[in-house]
């Protein structure tokens, strides 16, 4: 029905359209006020020679207000359909015509058949260059085509006006017509619209919302600048959003602006990115400050972390207590839980991309800051104004210092500190070349009592070249190199003394394409990584060392994938994303492969043979196919249901057998044994905008399985060991989930409620009893947390000055306990209950934050801001774990709780 | 891992806001299982296999022994041998008949005779690999730092062992210790000179597959500290140093990742370190314990070094003297008290002085029978 009168409206469109002329003027007094508009009709059709067309389920709403200074039809007319979606046109002949979503073009002159095309381009209009009213009128394509029949492309590119770096994730909608989009990370947008005079809305969160008057003559290119707010005030700011989450193809993806993160509470006073990702339903941690977090039942392993479009093997610092990523850099965060993109690849669980800054292109700016743990400083600006730009941020703790004042022998002579580095140079060439380098560096150290030393490393390095081939087709290639390495080192006894290392590199090249082909979006690409895996090597750290050097042998693999992505707009009412993604992976000597008896569980002892593989050699080879496809059905403009499956095939763990994961733990490539963990969820989610489009509902519903997840034989030390398949345990898992999510987006006060009930279960599948769990039934994972509750609230007192506080509420985590001891040669030996069998205390944290701006001028020289927060302020001592102790005589329980009181914090940062 | 716990508590006291409390889980299980400890060795004697069941978590009961077993070892060349039940639980070898034999295999056989579990345990065959001598035990003294806070530091005495294999066959090393010690009393009492013995009740270990040479250096056994009266007079360790084959060290490595410590976020998932013992009737019965067979070397040293601030748990503050005045009964007398003094005074007749028992009477804690290894030349 919705089809066939859109038709008809076209037709008549056209109809009228050759009506030219010029409209007389009905004059009418105006004594109509309150009525309804079919009885308006029926007055004025009996005092006027007009008749109206309209449908009546329009108008069934409408009713007259008082227009004193109206005198004619027209302007009654024109004061009663302001701010509906209604438009009339009144022809020669007195026919009143209402139409809907569409306005009646009417054009002066005959449509010049012949007229030549003149490149969409030359009609591209800057929306700086007309003011009008506030908002800007822009007229794009040739006005001779105005009149032509059919839908035309509007496309563009969103930059910052301050910093001309694009603008990714901008909401571009049509609020008449409810249709709209969302500029890709180049900051690229395309739509698909009928000619005529829309009111086009540009919105994202932390920059001021744009309205264009836009008059579309015919296809044309409409680029468009947005000026960044402090603070995000204006109410309209949030109300991209709403429009995102109906538009998004996706089941399950968020984007989280620096803006808004900021905004949130904080624990040390350091705005953290991982812990804004745990306030999304469906993002779980094994406890507060743990490394890593668990995304719908997925392991930490499972998450591609990307910094610059390279993964990173490490989050964190301090155990998880901050993020490895400072939050300078960070330009916009975007998670996908579900409906992963075919251009993403190698992790099965999720993508937490991290978009990155670019440097300022007019001028040097910077911002500085310190909180109770950590300094940071960062400045950006342009080499060459326009084309050169650089950005360069730093970060630090000053812990160390704050030991050496703690007056304990102990302490005094330990260590622990961090930094991190980020730095990236822009360079555009040209109009259509854009070159960026890209790298980073995190460091941590630790030194328990100059006995031990750790040390950690992440380091990034990106070379990245997007080339515009047209404005419609892109193409980004890049190389990168991640890797990851830690060092454990002692010289306590001198005969002993060593040195133990891990590392993980990576290089990989990416080649993606970005294809706007009428109604479909066409990613293709292909991504190619080599890795390299040094397992551990254990060396003598000093002359006098009787330590063999010994290590274990590398690891060589390549992976490679192919994919295609199309997005396109079915109908109206159905848009499809289908994408194929083909996955293959080679791993190659040399390496010697144990090959053990078939009748026993793998071990030492049971190793049968050895199958030696030369340099070169493949040694295991995987390959898969990983369809992802996502259906977005719009049953209104407020309301839409989407569907999606994808699966995804990892050719990486990380070996870790203790509940959360630990910088020490070691990566480990697929090999012989180890097969490639391999994830397939179906979701579902329906969205609705309420209450004048105010608050945004989503319900999401998931099912996820994985295949070939690793867990552990009982008690196994996973450091240096040389053959780790006997003693690795086949698990495979599953999970599910319900996700409700209610969130006020516009005005002074906002807030959210986010709901999940979600379980994730594991089971074993060995045949050996040392390689059975549980007897081989399904057992809660360490993140199977039910109940999960998050509620934030914000409210903006004034431009200056915002409050906002969050609560999070989840069941205690599985854990294990002793349940029984016994003793052998008075040693006190425990045993313990089936795996996860009980749980830890239910969590519950409430933190408070007052932002304070202390001046928003533009033009002053800095600006600095107070961050005042109270980390858990009801001071409730939760459970970071309960572990037990074997204290000769008996195994004691203990609670520990980490941040057992409110914690105040005081951060103060300025730009400048 | 236990690095990783220290770390981590170093930088929750960077935080300085956490706390720690007791915690008693909850639990609805009372499993019993078959409890296992058994050790054969090449060294003449009886060698003992203990069976017991396991205990609920918390209690410090005396373990329920499984009587009643058939229990038999047999080798690699089909000799069986039986073993007699002396104690309620305990099964020993004869020694005429018995005695390991390094290079030999041997297998536990278990039969339980209880009418509601007739189950056939058996273990794996186990090779007794040979043991060189330990060629040294001596020790230090030595500062520990320990604990956070204003503790101070503590003193003692570390003893620390040292051994080679020249032939390089044994690579896995477990140690158990007995500490005899000598204390006296500060008061003329006839029970005055006691001796204690303790059993460690860590696991030590060590893997030299690792280092070049088959060569352990000053490896840390054990560490008196000050504040026990182990060094007030005269003390003795002996050692006992087992061969292991890798699989026992395996398990012994198991069970000290899994026994210090478990639960915590950095901690190892616990579970059940596999026995080498199954039993033969239900593959899903879970044995704790193990069978050793292990070839055995022995040392033992003597200590009577001077060590500066042993504590005395005998000093008058610890052992308050208590008087009671004539008249009443003294309450608990001979359990919790012990009279010193019985010295009848003018007015109110008669006064008692008391101290707790164990200051009085040696045998409290210890044994007035010096051990025949006791001379006065060592």
């Amino acid at each position: 029905m919705f089809m066939k009168l859109k038709i008809h409206i076209l037709i008549l469109l056209f109809f009228l359209s050759i009506n030219l002329g010029a409209q007389e003027k009905y004059g009418i007094s105006s004594q109509y006020k309150d009525i309804s508009f079919t009885d308006f009709v029926k007055k004025v059709e009996s005092i006027l020679p007009v008749k109206f067309y309209y449908i009546d389920d329009w108008v069934k709403d409408l009713k007259l207000g008082d227009y004193p200074d109206c005198t004619t039809l027209q302007c009654v007319m024109d004061n009663l359909l302001r701010g509906t979606s209604l438009y009339y046109y009144i022809d020669e002949f007195g026919n009143v015509v209402i139409t809907n979503n569409y306005a009646v073009k009417v054009s002066n002159t005959g449509v010049e058949k012949n007229n030549k095309f003149l490149p969409p381009s030359d009609f591209s209009g800057s929306a700086e260059n007309q003011h009008l009213a506030g908002n800007a009128s822009v007229e794009i394509g040739n006005p001779a085509e105005k009149n032509n029949p059919g839908n035309v492309t509007l496309s563009g590119y969103i930059t910052n006006k301050d910093t001309k770096e694009a603008v990714s994730g901008v909401t571009v909608f049509i609020k008449k017509l409810s249709i709209g989009t969302i500029s890709n990370e180049y900051g690229y947008y395309t739509m698909t619209v009928p000619r005529g005079i829309h009111v086009v809305q540009f919105s994202f969160i932390g920059m001021r919302e744009k309205t264009i008057n836009l008059n579309l003559n015919g296809a044309g290119e409409m680029n468009v600048e947005m000026n960044s707010v402090l603070i995000p005030l204006k109410e309209t700011v949030v109300s991209a959003q709403k429009s995102v989450t109906l538009q998004r193809f996706e089941v399950g993806a968020e984007k989280i602006n620096i803006t808004s993160f900021k905004l949130l509470p904080t624990s040390m006073g350091e705005s953290d990115i991982i812990k804004s990702v745990l306030l999304i339903p469906g993002v779980q941690s094994v406890g507060e400050g743990s490394a890593g977090f668990n995304v719908r039942g997925g392991s930490a392993d499972q998450n591609l972390i990307l910094l610059y479009g390279a993964p990173i093997y490490n989050s964190s610092h301090f155990f998880g207590f901050f993020s490895a990523v400072n939050s300078d850099i960070i330009k916009d965060v975007t998670l996908y839980k579900g409906g992963i993109p075919s251009r993403y690849g190698g992790r099965i669980s999720s993508v937490l991309d991290i978009g990155t800054k670019e440097g300022n292109r007019n001028e040097f700016a910077g911002s500085a800051g310190i909180s109770p743990i950590t300094a940071h400083v960062s400045l950006e600006g342009p080499i060459i104004k326009d084309t050169l730009t650089y950005i360069l941020t730093a970060r630090t703790t000053y812990s160390n210092w704050i030991f050496g004042l703690i007056n304990n022998p102990e302490l005094h002579n330990s260590r622990a500190s961090f930094y991190d580095l980020n730095g990236k140079i822009t360079y555009d060439l040209n109009k259509n070349n854009k070159i960026d380098f890209s790298a980073y560096t995190s460091h941590d150290s630790f030194r328990f009592n100059s006995d031990t030393v750790y040390s950690y490393n992440n380091n990034i390095f990106v070379l990245k070249w997007r080339h515009f081939f047209t404005s419609r087709f892109f193409s980004s290639l890049s190389i990168n190199n991640s890797s990851y390495n830690y060092n454990i080192s002692s010289q306590a006894i001198p005969n002993e003394a060593f040195v133990l290392s891990h590392k993980v590199n990576s290089t990989g090249f990416k080649a993606d394409f970005n294809w706007f082909l009428g109604r479909n979006e066409i990613n293709f690409g292909l991504d190619l990584t080599r890795y390299d895996v040094l397992p551990g090597s254990y060396l003598p750290n000093n002359d006098s060392s009787l330590v063999i050097p010994r290590t274990i042998e590398k690891e060589r693999a390549w992976e490679g994938a192919l994919y295609v992505e199309d997005k396109f707009i079915l109908t109206d009412f159905l848009s499809v994303n289908v994408g194929m993604r083909m996955s293959s992976y080679y791993s190659f000597g040399p390496q010697s492969v144990m090959i053990y008896n078939p009748d026993y569980s793998k071990s030492t002892s049971t190793i049968t043979d050895t199958l030696n593989f030369k340099s070169g050699g493949v040694t295991s080879k995987y390959a898969g196919l990983e369809p992802r496809v996502s259906l977005n059905f719009r049953i209104s403009d407020k309301n839409s249901f989407k569907i999606n499956y994808n699966r995804t095939r990892q050719y990486l763990h990380l070996l870790s057998n203790s509940t959360s994961i630990a910088p020490t733990d070691t990566w480990k490539l697929c090999d012989y044994y180890l097969k490639p963990q391999i994830g397939d969820q179906v979701a579902i989610g329906f969205y609705e905008l309420l209450f004048k489009n105010n608050f945004e509902a989503s319900a999401e519903l998931y099912y996820k399985t994985i295949k070939n997840m690793v867990d552990f034989k009982g008690g196994t030390n996973l450091i240096m060991d040389d053959n780790i398949e006997k003693d690795i345990v086949n698990v495979k898992g599953k999970a599910y989930g319900l996700e409700l999510v209610l969130k006020k987006t516009e005005g002074k006060i906002r807030y959210s409620i986010g709901y999940t009930y979600s379980r994730t279960f594991i089971k074993s599948l060995g045949t050996f009893s040392d390689e059975i769990i549980n007897s081989g039934k399904w057992f809660p994972a360490n993140f199977d947390k039910p109940n999960d509750l998050v509620v934030t609230f914000n409210y903006l007192f004034s431009r200056r000055i915002s409050f906002s506080s969050n609560y999070t509420y989840s069941t205690g985590r599985p854990i294990t306990y002793p349940i029984a001891t016994y003793d052998i040669s008075d040693k006190l030996l425990v045993t313990y209950s089936d795996r996860n069998e009980y749980r830890i205390p239910d969590y519950s944290r409430l933190d408070l934050s007052l932002k304070v701006s202390g001046n928003l001028k533009s033009h002053k020289i800095a600006h600095p801001n107070w961050t005042f927060s109270i980390y858990n302020l009801l001071g409730r001592e939760n459970v970071y774990s309960i572990y037990f102790k074997n204290q000769g005589e008996f195994v004691n329980g203990y609670k520990l709780s980490v941040f057992g009181r409110a914690i105040p914090s005081v951060t103060f940062s300025f730009d400048f | 891992m236990k690095h990783i716990r220290q770390l981590l508590l170093l930088s929750l006291l960077v935080f300085d806001n956490s706390c720690i409390t007791p915690f008693i889980p909850k639990t609805n299980e009372d499993k019993e299982l078959l409890v296992v400890e058994g050790l054969i060795t090449d060294q003449p004697g009886a060698n003992t296999i203990k069976l017991s069941k396991s205990l609920p978590l918390g209690t410090r009961n005396v373990a329920t022994p499984v009587k009643g077993c058939t229990v038999t070892i047999s080798d690699d060349l089909n000799n069986t041998f039986s073993l007699s039940e002396t104690v309620a639980g305990t099964y020993v070898t004869d020694p005429s008949i018995f005695q390991g034999v390094v290079g030999r295999f041997y297998t536990l056989h278990i039969n339980i005779n209880a009418s509601d579990n007739n189950h056939n345990y058996e273990s794996d065959p186990i090779e007794m690999k040979p043991v060189p001598p330990i060629d040294s035990i001596y020790y230090q003294k030595v500062t520990i730092q320990e604990g956070s806070g204003n503790s101070a530091s503590q003193e003692g005495c570390q003893v620390y062992l040292n051994t080679h294999d020249p032939t390089n066959h044994c690579k896995f090393y477990r140690w158990e210790f007995t500490e005899t010690w000598e204390f006296i009393l500060p008061y003329t009492v006839p029970n005055k000179i006691c001796w204690i013995s303790d059993n460690s009740d860590m696991i030590n270990i060590k893997n030299t597959s690792i280092i070049a040479e088959d060569k352990i250096e000053q490896y840390p056994l054990n560490f008196i500290s000050n504040e026990t009266d182990r060094l007030r007079v005269k003390y003795s360790i002996l050692v006992n140093q087992y061969s292991l084959n890798e699989d026992e060290y395996l398990y012994w490595e198991k069970l000290q990742n899994l026994s210090e410590q478990v639960g915590g976020l950095y901690d190892m998932i616990p579970s059940a370190v596999p026995s080498n013992v199954y039993c033969l009737d239900d593959p899903n019965e879970k044995v704790q314990g193990y069978f050793s067979v292990s070839a055995r070397s022995s040392k033992r040293i003597f200590i009577r070094d001077h060590f500066a601030g042993v504590v005395n748990p005998y000093t008058d503050a610890v052992c308050i003297a208590d008087t009671i005045f004539g008249g009443a009964a003294i309450p608990n007398l001979n359990i919790w008290v012990w009279v010193i003094i019985d010295q009848p005074t003018p007015p109110p007749g008669f006064q008692v002085i008391t101290r707790t028992k164990g200051c009085y009477d040696c045998t409290v804690r210890g044994t007035n029978v010096p051990p025949d290894f006791w001379t006065e030349n060592n």
